[in-house]
């Protein structure tokens, strides 16, 4: 092996990861994944800052800032975990009306998904009554957003107790999701992010969850106290919440709160 | 949530065990040709047998997901047989761990029976041993220490197994919720005690049962010497 081998592996073995640029970190819910890369994209080109997004679910996003991920900013799936962290000290929604309120800068939306070419009926709410439904999946209701509002919809409908050994439950909204189109499940409550990809919209339809069935999936945006970057990360959540973007989330299948 | 959950408990140690059993009846052959054998095809056999480990195990889950679901004509096969879909069963779970833990039962065996003198080998197989006989009587005598690391590894793997699990099991008390997905259940709840008491008194069992079976095989060993 030649010298000048051995030393272009050195440098790219050691040395690389040290050159990667201080960036904005932003710990983003899952169910954020399908939509949120050409957002960052935009944002850098508007601003010149680079961040980068780590997915994960709410729960695991919330544990690892308690233990010191390095994040800088939190988009979670909905209003509690960041709350949690505002009340540990840990975050704030500083430079908002109310710092000690989580920046809620979407809404989500619960639907039924099924695949097209199910033996079932397409989705609606008598679907979720059929007998012929053997397994409806919906995300881990102890935490994922998406899941909660899934069963207080069940309750809603007084399904919940007759649909109660038919769910199956996914660690969280995206697994459910995989449920439905590996036709594992018969049909999903996912989210409407998920049913607007297009490897789903490819497969199967969906049927939107009727609003007052469950309370609003609020997502809301904190800053993590330990950034360095403030200033950027307050840039990115003015950005979240600009009309262009608001927009553009709108049609990734959230809904906009301006 | 109680702190211990004893039908996950009971439902991870069936499983390993159902697993444990089913390798040993794949791996002990397997590991007999892939060291008797001649050929060199039995290198591609070898690798094949290693690369579960390859595979990130949720990703492993998922591929088993789809290949046993009914969109596959493979799925609705073994469906048609067992009168029920494979994903979200007990069964599925066994098929998911046979694959994820192979490795840690046939590394173990080819090591040992790879050891075994070949002089002896050699010497059976002109007195007429046939393979049967020889694997029997003469390999895994000698590669006893190899048996009982592959029985280990491949029970302790199965009670740690979470990736294939969650992917593949679907939560289901009973069914498929083993101790490892209450375990993370109770730390993504945030739930600290109750994961602490889970993990420890599966540790403190494991490391009892790993003391007890250890403890005798070297009983046997010395005896043997002496």
């Amino acid at each position: 092996m030649s010298k000048q081998f051995l030393t272009a592996l050195f440098a790219f073995l050691f040395l690389a990861p040290l050159s990667a640029q201080a960036s904005l970190r932003v710990a983003a819910a899952a169910d954020l994944e399908p939509l949120f890369p050409p957002i960052l994209v935009q944002f850098e080109k508007n601003t010149g800052i680079h961040a980068e997004a780590t997915y994960q679910s709410s729960a695991t996003l919330t544990t690892q800032i308690e233990n010191g991920a390095p994040f800088d900013v939190f988009l979670s799936a909905d209003l509690s975990f960041p709350k949690r962290l505002i009340n540990d000290g840990l975050a704030d929604a500083a430079g908002s009306a109310d710092s000690s309120t989580p920046i809620t800068y979407a809404r989500g939306t619960l639907v039924l998904w099924s695949r097209k070419d199910s033996q079932l009926p397409s989705p609606s709410l008598d679907l979720l009554r059929s007998l012929a439904l053997k397994r409806l999946a919906i995300a881990n209701p102890d935490r994922a957003p998406y899941g909660r509002a899934a069963v207080a919809a069940l309750h809603s409908l007084n399904l919940y107790d007759a649909l109660k050994p038919r769910l199956i439950t996914a660690e969280n909204i995206a697994q459910a999701a995989q449920f439905v189109d590996s036709a594992n499940a018969d049909a999903g409550l996912i989210s409407l992010t998920s049913a607007l990809t297009s490897r789903l919209s490819a497969d199967g339809s969906y049927f939107v969850i009727p609003r007052d069935l469950y309370p609003p999936i609020e997502q809301g945006a904190v800053i993590v106290s330990s950034t360095r970057q403030p200033a950027a990360a307050h840039k990115l959540l003015d950005f979240l919440l600009s009309p262009a973007v608001q927009a553009e989330l709108a049609k990734s299948g959230l809904t906009p709160v301006k | 949530m109680s702190t211990m959950d004893w039908q996950a408990f009971a439902l991870s140690l069936r499983l390993a065990t159902v697993t444990t059993a089913i390798l040993l009846v794949i791996a002990v052959p397997l590991a007999a040709l892939i060291v008797l054998g001649r050929g060199r095809w039995l290198a591609a056999v070898e690798a094949l047998a290693a690369l579960p480990m390859v595979l990130p195990p949720t990703v492993l889950g998922f591929f088993l997901l789809v290949l046993l679901g009914p969109r596959t004509a493979f799925g609705r096969g073994i469906a048609a047989l067992l009168g029920h879909p494979l994903a979200f069963s007990f069964d599925g779970l066994v098929v998911g761990s046979v694959i994820y833990s192979l490795p840690f039962a046939v590394q173990p065996l080819v090591a040992g029976f790879a050891s075994v003198d070949t002089a002896l080998v050699d010497a059976a197989r002109l007195l007429g041993a046939g393979p049967v006989r020889l694997v029997s009587s003469i390999l895994i005598p000698l590669a006893r220490r190899s048996l009982l690391a592959a029985v280990v590894l491949s029970f302790l793997h199965t009670i740690g197994e979470f990736g294939v699990v969650l992917m593949l099991g679907g939560d289901i008390p009973g069914a498929t919720r083993t101790l490892s997905i209450v375990l993370y259940d109770q730390v993504e709840n945030f739930d600290y005690a109750a994961a602490g008491h889970t993990a420890l008194l599966l540790l403190g069992l494991s490391a009892l049962a790993l003391v007890a079976v250890y403890a005798t095989s070297q009983k046997r060993g010395s005896a043997r010497r002496a």
